[in-house]
């Protein structure tokens, strides 16, 4: 009852304490809709109402037109090629950020987040500059005839360049919280290198790798100015879905553009309910290491 | 198997974790590496496994070269602070990994393995829990995995990373047990650290406790406790009160007051005393025989203890709670040190026991009236 005299009576809270009021809340709700609805929703169902604005017909035939399906090929590819190179890359690349102390480690993580912080258009100038015909190999690569930029290698190459970081950014820390524990007990346990990677490594981080591989390859399947850059745009060669829509964008025709495009938009979609999918399972397993 | 460990030597960088460090570990001994964080006693663990590489020094497995070995080939159980057991993997799958991982060409059929595996969760008493995941387990259980994970190698050596540091003290003293039976009935050479001197003591043949990436003595648990070589041992392994005094005529005397403490045989020269709490008895006295005040008197389970100011050095003082403690805070007493060790400041590796009684002479004051 002191007590009561000092602090007053203990009233019941009307709400709990962390809680705004009810205005502020509206607002804050609705302010967040809005943006979203008009930064993001909205212009996807654009993109899928422009696609289908001809009908379903008019859709299909501009994805099966042969310079359209050589562009879904040639993304395919590049993304085919760039996305296990960089798994391989990202894997070794983080092994080596966490699980050993050298000279030179903080600048070798900065040079992993390089892509991030650099223009598109100067990862591709770079290899222009390069391999290109003026570059510093060019003369070397024509008296051998090896074709890179303007070509699949080219594309490839400023793939890599822009989506290394995805991989080894999404494991790096995930290995650092892990430590090394259990692959100094499989070591001890007489496991050899390959089987302690495969069995206890490779099992610890999955589902972090898993997405990593996700974004990069949407990330790869998406990129447009590094690849612009090293393309030389050749129709049905050398153009990516992204450079074929913005081909067909600037010829006026809008349906076939908005077809393609909306081919990548669904494909960013799934991307996204998977990494949804895996986040909801990734999040189980994490906090289930952590209790561990 | 015995272990040969010959001036080990380790640095990280500037620091040194270990300097020159020998010790002998016999077969079948169970054997503690005692001391505070940062003694190094990890660190050697970690060389005698193989996870390490020392700088400088060798370790000899039965005579034969260890570190030429990869420690995958040492066949070393290593029991990690935190289990590090396979968090994919069932308890089966923890335990039966070592098996599995062997070459074809030594790898025991899958049968074998079961027959194996199930053996030894049976021994650690978790054969119904085979297919949990170390997530589902509490933190003894998820220890004897661990163990049994080791064992399953079968080793000639078995290391324990302060295997009980991170279990709650119920726990902690039933593995205690546990594990000391289970090594009675293997006889597997072991090594454990701990920073427990409880643990050490109980648990051990024999007691290494280290400090700064040295020995400071290696002794059954009794020797250590008995007679400890340097300071450092007396005060690692027990509360101990530490009193600034000098030694003149066979008399131990405070320094500040020259009140005598007890006899000694030692060379005169300046020291410290060393008294365990329970080693001090408080008398009742009146002005002019008190030598301390008591300042502050509390509980702790079986024990009643109090803190004493003698002479402006304060004494922690321990005597058993049902000889209920007959002073309160600010009663004047007189102080009597029961036993102490003697550690002269010229010679500190050679202490000396003090006697209630003076060595020699007919040194007077209050030591020699005893009640």
């Amino acid at each position: 009852m002191a007590l009561d005299a000092f602090f007053g009576p203990a009233a019941a809270p009307a709400r709990p304490v962390r809680s705004e009021p009810r205005l502020v809340r509206g607002v804050l709700i609705g302010t967040a809709l809005a943006f979203l609805a008009i930064f993001l929703v909205l212009p996807l169902a654009v993109v899928f109402a422009q696609a289908f604005a001809g009908g379903v017909q008019a859709w299909l035939d501009s994805l099966v037109e042969p310079d359209a399906l050589a562009a879904i090929r040639l993304t395919l590819m590049a993304a085919a090629i760039a996305v296990p190179l960089n798994l391989v890359f990202g894997v070794a690349a983080a092994w080596c950020i966490a699980r050993f102390e050298f000279r030179g480690k903080s600048l070798l993580t900065t040079l992993i987040d390089l892509p991030f912080s650099v223009s598109p258009v100067i990862a591709g100038l770079i290899y222009v500059l390069l391999f290109g015909l003026n570059g510093w190999l060019g003369p070397w690569l024509r008296d051998h005839d090896i074709q890179i930029v303007f070509a699949l290698p080219g594309i490839v190459l400023a793939t890599i360049f822009v989506t290394f970081p995805f991989v080894a950014r999404e494991l790096i820390p995930l290995m650092q919280e892990q430590g090394a524990e259990e692959e100094e007990a499989a070591i001890m346990l007489g496991a050899s290198g390959w089987q302690t990677f495969r069995r206890v490594t490779l099992p610890k981080i999955r589902w972090g790798l898993l997405y990593g591989v996700l974004l990069c390859n949407a990330r790869a399947m998406g990129e447009f100015g590094a690849v612009s850059v090293v393309s030389g745009h050749i129709r049905g060669e050398t153009n990516t879905m992204p450079l074929h829509v913005e081909i067909l964008y600037n010829e006026y025709n809008m349906v076939a553009a908005f077809a393609v495009a909306s081919l990548l938009a669904l494909l960013a979609l799934v991307t996204l309910v998977v990494k949804s999918l895996l986040e909801w399972r990734y999040a189980g397993e994490l906090a289930a290491s952590r209790r561990h | 198997m015995n272990i040969d460990i010959q001036a080990i030597t380790k640095r990280f960088g500037a620091y040194t974790a270990l300097n020159s460090v020998d010790l002998r570990i016999g077969s079948g001994e169970l054997v503690a590496l005692l001391g505070p964080s940062g003694s190094g006693k990890t660190t050697l663990l970690r060389i005698i496994a193989g996870l390490e590489t020392p700088d400088g020094g060798t370790v000899l497995f039965g005579g034969e070269d260890a570190l030429q070995r990869h420690p995958r080939d040492r066949q070393v159980g290593f029991v990690f602070q935190h289990y590090a057991l396979f968090r994919h993997m069932t308890v089966f799958d923890n335990v039966a990994f070592g098996l599995q991982v062997r070459p074809r060409s030594q790898r025991p059929a899958k049968s074998v393995i079961a027959d194996r595996v199930n053996e030894l969760l049976r021994l650690v008493q978790l054969d119904k829990l085979a297919t949990r995941y170390p997530s589902q387990l509490s933190g003894g259980q998820r220890q004897r995995v661990a163990l049994a994970r080791a064992l399953a190698i079968e080793p000639r050596v078995l290391l324990l990373d302060e295997p009980f540091g991170a279990l709650d003290a119920k726990v902690r003293k039933e593995l205690r047990r546990w594990l000391r039976h289970l090594h009675d009935a293997m006889g597997i050479t072991s090594v454990f650290v701990t920073h427990d001197q409880e643990e050490a003591l109980e648990l051990a043949d024999r007691v290494v406790v280290m400090s700064q990436g040295r020995i400071e003595q290696v002794g059954t648990p009794t020797e250590v406790y008995r007679q400890p070589a340097t300071a450092f041992v007396y005060d690692f392994l027990g509360d101990a009160n530490r009193i600034e005094c000098r030694v003149e005529g066979g008399q131990v005397r405070l320094a500040s007051q020259g009140q005598p403490l007890g006899g000694v045989s030692g060379q005169a020269g300046p020291a410290v005393v060393y008294v365990r709490p329970h080693d001090i008895e408080l008398q009742p006295a009146g002005d002019d025989q008190a030598t301390g005040t008591v300042r502050r008197v509390y509980e702790v389970g079986p024990l009643v203890r109090a803190e004493v100011d003698y002479a402006g050095t304060l004494l922690e003082v321990a005597v058993p709670a049902d000889d209920r403690m007959p002073f309160r805070a600010g009663d004047r007493v007189r102080v009597v040190l029961r036993r102490g060790l003697v550690f002269p400041a010229d010679r500190p590796d050679r202490p000396e026991p003090m006697a209630l009684v003076p060595f020699r002479g007919g040194a007077s004051g209050p030591v020699v009236q005893r009640l």
